[in-house]
């Protein structure tokens, strides 16, 4: 029981089996628009992380403190505070990246995400609890970012972290680093995961029913066998 | 003619949904129903505008005036979180039926970054008031259009033979796509 | 104590935590945020005026207008940075004029959030260049295709909207600029 209840679960946790975009599709509005290049994505996904961790812990915090009917108002409010500290210190240390992030630093506060890991997650969880969650979240999203971002910048600007890899004989496809690149990127990344996660299952079933097969010795007539596979 | 080029802007040319990205988690959400889709759309265009009146005022009638700019991404979304919470108990008092058919969506509201990315946009162009309330109406129709295409198509596939890890969200996204690329033909309208 | 009474306060003693964390992070970060705006303009202002060697802001009006220097300190020209709504924001450019206002030194782009590969095609000199060439006198006008009287500049392709933008900032940048002149305070 500890070990599901550990800080490192916690963190694994929203690397993959609850990435906040491809297990929750939470964050999808901010996925899309800054994925344009690495650099950009890696940005938002720290920035994002920022938030997310403060947030979580301070709402974790002071859960107790706030009445129940408020309660959304008020993880709102603490939300859009570290946003915009976020916004602010950019500005001051980091100008150039702030312009081309543009107007999705401040979408921060309506990340999904954020707002949800804070109901659904700091306002029951201890701080210890509900930090390693944010961090695991944050790098899950991260992640995403860096996944996206990675196969638009190569096919739809030959470039990767600003430097040129593929030679200038290959015409880059701008429609990936426009909206349309993004949704189908976006789509059949989701549906290439999908596919890998359906035939890891098939196969665990597989391998049970070959465990439960021998254990039981019985030898099935081949039509039956063949319907059990197809099921 | 000014304020039509704001609408069509952004109703069409850019998009919300199909060109800023915004408002796509309703976008995938609840766009598998025409009717759904329709009462979504209509509902997020009635708190598009109003937000676009309140924080129009906000903005130029004190924020700007005191300096205090830094302010505007909490009282942005605390106004629109309020705005949200009235109109759904007005729609409740005023009218039983619109309550049950929109009901679930008006809290979603909220979160749509579709209504923040709005007053940040207004508040980046400088807007004034007649502009941002054209710009809310556009906003509106631009997403209430694009979900209910999407929801036409999605009810169309769900007759038809996609392979298993497409189902769902993938294919949705691949079909957003290939309407943002049509979209992008309206680049030349205006 | 009182349900509503509790509520109330919480949120405004949030509030009141908030606002206080923003206003001295705010502090804190202005006048950083304010040196980069300044090292930006100063940056585009030699852009356009390669030769400028000094700028200066220009006192006694409200426009944000600089008067460039050689090394001499004769004025060889101004520069007015200039805004408007391109084809999805804002468009910012750095304008630079002779002193007589009639001919346009150079022009870059400060900021845009244009279409990439089409619109954003505005930042590059093959695009800016020709505003170097063209008669502003009276206005700029933006043509597709071709060229065909001084005052024409040929609009990007696939960039009408953009091109056509940069055109009327040009213009209402180069409207102010006679006023002032008119009124004698350059």
């Amino acid at each position: 029981m500890s070990k599901a209840n550990s800080p490192l679960n916690d963190f694994m946790n929203g690397i993959w089996k609850q990435n906040p975009i491809f297990k929750q599709v939470l964050g999808t509005c901010p996925t899309l628009a800054v994925t344009v290049s690495v650099m950009n994505g890696i940005a938002m996904g720290l920035a994002t992380t920022f938030v997310l961790f403060f947030s979580s812990v301070i709402i974790s915090m002071i859960k107790k403190l706030i009445p129940n009917q408020v309660r959304i108002a008020a993880y709102i409010v603490v939300i859009a505070t570290f946003v915009t500290i976020v916004d602010i210190v950019m500005k001051a240390q980091f100008p150039e990246l702030s312009k081309s992030l543009g107007p999705f630093i401040p979408l921060i506060v309506v990340n999904c995400i954020i707002l949800g890991r804070a109901e659904a997650f700091a306002s029951k969880n201890t701080v210890v609890r509900s930090a390693f969650d944010a961090l695991g979240m944050g790098a899950g999203f991260t992640l995403a970012l860096l996944v996206l971002g990675g196969i638009r910048e190569i096919l739809g600007s030959n470039q990767l972290l600003g430097t040129v890899i593929l030679p200038a004989t290959v015409e880059p496809m701008l429609i990936f680093i426009l909206p349309a690149g993004a949704f189908l990127t976006l789509g059949i990344l989701f549906g290439t995961a999908n596919f890998f996660e359906q035939r890891k299952k098939e196969n665990a079933r597989q391998k049970v029913i070959e465990a439960n097969r021998a254990s039981r010795q019985v030898a099935l007539p081949v039509e039956q066998q063949n319907e059990g596979e197809e099921a | 003619m000014d304020l039509l080029i704001v609408f069509l802007s952004a109703a069409i040319v850019n998009n919300f949904v199909l060109s800023y990205f915004l408002g796509i988690c309703p976008f995938i959400g609840v766009s598998n129903k025409l009717t759904s889709a329709f009462s979504m759309g209509l509902a997020t265009t009635f708190v598009l505008v109003l937000t676009a009146v309140v924080t129009w005022m906000i903005n130029h009638l004190i924020l700007i005036p005191a300096g205090l700019d830094y302010l505007q991404y909490v009282s942005f979304i605390l106004v629109i979180a309020s705005l949200v919470q009235f109109v759904e108990m007005f729609i409740k008092k005023t009218s039983q039926p619109l309550y049950r058919a929109l009901g679930i969506y008006l809290p979603l509201i909220t979160t749509n970054c579709a209504i923040l990315g709005l007053a940040l946009f207004m508040a980046l162009r400088d807007y004034d008031m007649m502009q941002s309330i054209f710009f809310g109406l556009g906003a509106g129709t631009g997403f209430t259009l694009a979900l209910v295409i999407m929801a036409g198509i999605r009810e169309e596939l769900e007759l038809a033979d996609i392979p298993k890890p497409f189902r769902g969200v993938p294919i949705t996204l691949i079909t957003a796509g290939l309407l943002a690329m049509a979209f992008m033909g309206f680049s030349g309208l205006i | 104590m009182n349900t509503v009474v509790k509520m109330l306060l919480t949120l405004l003693v949030i509030g009141a935590i908030s606002g206080g964390l923003l206003a001295k992070i705010f502090e804190w970060a202005d006048p950083q945020i304010k040196l980069n705006a300044q090292k930006e303009t100063e940056r585009a202002i030699f852009i356009v005026h390669p030769e400028g060697k000094k700028q200066e802001k220009v006192s006694g009006t409200t426009s944000d207008l600089y008067k460039v220097m050689d090394g001499s300190g004769k004025v060889i020209g101004y520069a007015l940075p200039c805004k408007g709504n391109g084809f999805q924001g804002l468009v910012k450019l750095m304008m630079g004029v002779t002193p007589d206002l009639k001919k346009i030194t150079g022009l870059t782009v400060i900021e845009q959030v244009e279409t990439p590969g089409l619109g954003s095609e505005i930042t590059k000199e093959g695009f800016t260049n020709q505003f170097k060439k063209v008669n502003p006198d009276p206005h700029i006008v933006g043509k597709k295709g071709a060229a065909e009287s001084p005052n024409d500049i040929v609009t990007i392709t696939g960039a009408t909207i953009s091109s056509k933008a940069v055109v009327k900032i040009m213009n209402e940048g180069l409207d102010e600029l006679r006023k002032l002149k008119k009124e004698g305070k350059i």
